[in-house]
């Protein structure tokens, strides 16, 4: 009978694992976060973070030293002007760190721990002051040594994407479909502006004002004193952020559709225009080019009148916003053989970054 | 063909339910709870069936040819287990019925928990799997994200209730019990200690609380509000047979009075 007790016991181990591996990845997985300077560029994917040489794609350090599962990274790390490197745990640990971008060492004497949730955001470093927003609904407000300098703003709703700054106000999506102003001189919310669906990707500063995306699949635009209008629509949720050039708005929507919309006229200027795939992240606009960077795997060129110059396949799912640094466009796929590829504006690829082992 | 055929469909439900009760706080674990409901009518004939096969587990204790076996063959137990075969065979018995819709539930549970980490979406990826797994009749832009707060819960974490800086586990301890309950009350009286099948039942009743108090622990609580409101259904529906040994939940009591003991 202790044989059929322990076949039964083993079954039921067995079993219990097997649902373990079915429930499939881990309780939290995201695409990699990616941003970069003229020297280095710095990914977030997972349990580490890394920083690469962008003159030849090599490691230059990796954060932390081991792999800690309470420990995760995919907000875009954030470079500030007096030499930090800024980014939250989207892990069980909800740790706000300071690194050395030169290095990759912890620049505070402690993380700051005060979030509730995990940081899927960027912060916004303005005046000397960061303004990290948390899934938890508030937005955090530290000095530049990680100490908070006010009681949380409570914006309402899961915050996953970056404020932006006119240089006055400070403006914030939410995914409570709401847009947020706030003065940062005072830490007031103005009343907050309906967009009509959740908004994961960040505002877009303007001349005039600031434009919106959600999943109404409308841009807003929304003046600093909170006068907004739709201005333009999709076909699909809009995911990141509008792109400004000038008197243009180049967009995109999770069918695949790229829009490039003239501000002066409000009309489109091009009817149709669907590459490959959808799109969550932000198109980059640099010089004469459009570039976009699909679910589907493609990174495309495009130029001013919505024509393909040139179409990639780095490999794997592309969700983050390429970044410029120097002359290469950088991109960051997702479940690819590497973890971030280089490419000047002729499509020529640079070089490919793959994590040391 | 898992995410078509389970996720998909499991997901829209469980959205559809959270859309209809007005997607406020806490509407997402009743969703939970009334899907829950809804599981266990669609299983009911399976459970059904499975309290008659336990039900004729415990009459086949009093049977005379039963009883018989169990004294001849009581030192060949490969011979025993050939006879009580036959047996089951002849009165169309499955010895494994009382465990069959616990292992049914695996699916559901697998595919409970991928649909509610689905909908609540707690990272940008979970959000875009999302956008592809709502049918088109959903009005999901109006109701994500959802609310994931249910009492004192995050339904898309582990539960646990801070007492004295310690984090207690609480719907943890509720899933193993009712279990364990559920378990017990199913278990068919013995009147001998050498039953394999009883046997067997018994150390379920000690796995299987183990088991999913350990999901509990590990996966997200809207789990084992699933788990909880799935034993206690269950328990309703054996009590209401009339056949429910509520003995069996005193510890020593179904000892006490198994004719074998006495």
């Amino acid at each position: 009978m202790k044989t059929k007790k322990l076949t039964l016991f083993f079954l039921l181990i067995i079993g219990a694992l097997l649902i373990s591996a079915c429930t499939g990845q881990p309780l939290t997985n995201n695409f990699p976060g990616l941003t970069a300077d003229a020297e280095r560029a710095y990914i977030s994917t997972g349990s580490f973070i890394y920083a690469v040489d962008v003159q030849n794609g090599r490691q230059v350090w990796s954060y932390p030293e081991s792999a800690d599962n309470e420990f995760l990274y995919f907000a875009n790390p954030v470079l500030t002007e007096d030499g930090q490197l800024l980014i939250g745990s989207a892990g069980t640990n909800h740790a706000f760190i300071s690194l050395d971008p030169a290095t990759g060492n912890e620049k505070w004497a402690e993380p700051f721990s005060g979030a509730k949730g995990a940081w899927v955001a960027s912060p916004l470093v303005f005046n000397d002051t960061i303004y990290a927003p948390n899934t938890d609904g508030y937005l955090y407000v530290l000095d530049l040594n990680g100490n908070q300098v006010s009681t949380p703003i409570e914006i309402g709703g899961a915050l996953w994407s970056a404020p932006v700054t006119d240089g006055t106000y400070i403006y914030l999506n939410s995914l409570d479909h709401h847009f947020h102003i706030l003065n940062p001189n005072t830490n007031q919310l103005a009343d907050p502006i309906d967009l009509g669906g959740a908004a994961p990707g960040s505002p877009t500063v303007g001349n005039d004002g600031v434009y919106a995306g959600s999943f109404s699949s409308d841009v807003k635009f929304i003046a600093p004193n909170g006068r907004n209008d739709v201005i333009a629509s999709a076909s699909d949720w809009i995911w990141g952020a509008p792109a400004f050039d000038n008197e243009t708005l180049y967009y995109a929507d999770l069918s695949g559709n790229i829009f490039s919309l003239d501000l002066k006229t409000n009309r489109q200027n091009w009817d149709s225009l669907q590459p490959d795939g959808p799109v969550t992240a932000s198109l980059l606009v640099v010089g004469d080019q459009i570039y976009v960077a699909t679910e589907a795997g493609s990174f495309i060129a495009l130029d001013r009148d919505g024509k393909i110059v040139w179409e990639k396949t780095p490999g794997g799912k592309i969700y983050t916003t390429p970044v410029l640094s120097n002359d290469l466009i950088l991109v960051a796929p997702y479940q690819a053989e590497f973890a971030l590829a280089a490419y000047d504006a002729d499509g020529k690829q640079a070089w490919t970054f793959t994590p040391n082992k | 063909m898992w995410e078509l055929i389970i996720v998909q469909p499991l997901t829209n439900l469980l959205l559809w339910i959270y859309d209809v009760l007005g997607h406020g706080p806490h509407m997402f674990g009743l969703a939970i709870i009334l899907f829950t409901v809804l599981i266990k009518l669609v299983t009911w004939p399976l459970n059904a069936s499975q309290v008659k096969g336990a039900q004729a587990m415990q009459e086949l204790q009093n049977d005379k040819e039963w009883q018989d076996i169990q004294k001849k063959y009581a030192k060949d137990r490969e011979k025993l287990a050939q006879e009580q075969m036959r047996i089951y065979r002849e009165k169309g018995i499955n010895p494994f019925a009382s465990c069959l819709p616990t292992l049914i539930q695996f699916p559901i549970i697998i595919g409970l928990y991928q649909s509610i980490i689905r909908a609540l979406s707690v990272t940008p990826l979970d959000m875009l799997k999302l956008a592809r797994t709502v049918y088109p009749f959903q009005n999901v832009e109006n109701i994500i994200p959802l609310n994931s707060t249910f009492l004192w819960m995050d339904l898309g974490r582990p539960e646990s209730i801070q007492i004295l800086g310690f984090g207690l586990p609480t719907l943890a301890v509720i899933v193993a019990l009712t279990t364990w309950m559920q378990t017990k009350l199913t278990m068919p009286a013995t009147s001998n200690p050498n039953d394999q099948t009883a046997q067997m039942t018994r150390m379920m009743s000690i796995y299987m609380p183990l088991m999913l108090g350990w999901f509990s622990l590990t996966f997200a609580s809207g789990i084992s509000v699933y788990f909880i409101i799935s034993n206690i259904l269950g328990i309703v529906q054996y009590a209401a047979t009339g056949r429910a040994n509520w003995r069996n939940l005193i510890p020593g009591a179904s000892k006490q009075t198994s004719p074998a003991k006495k």
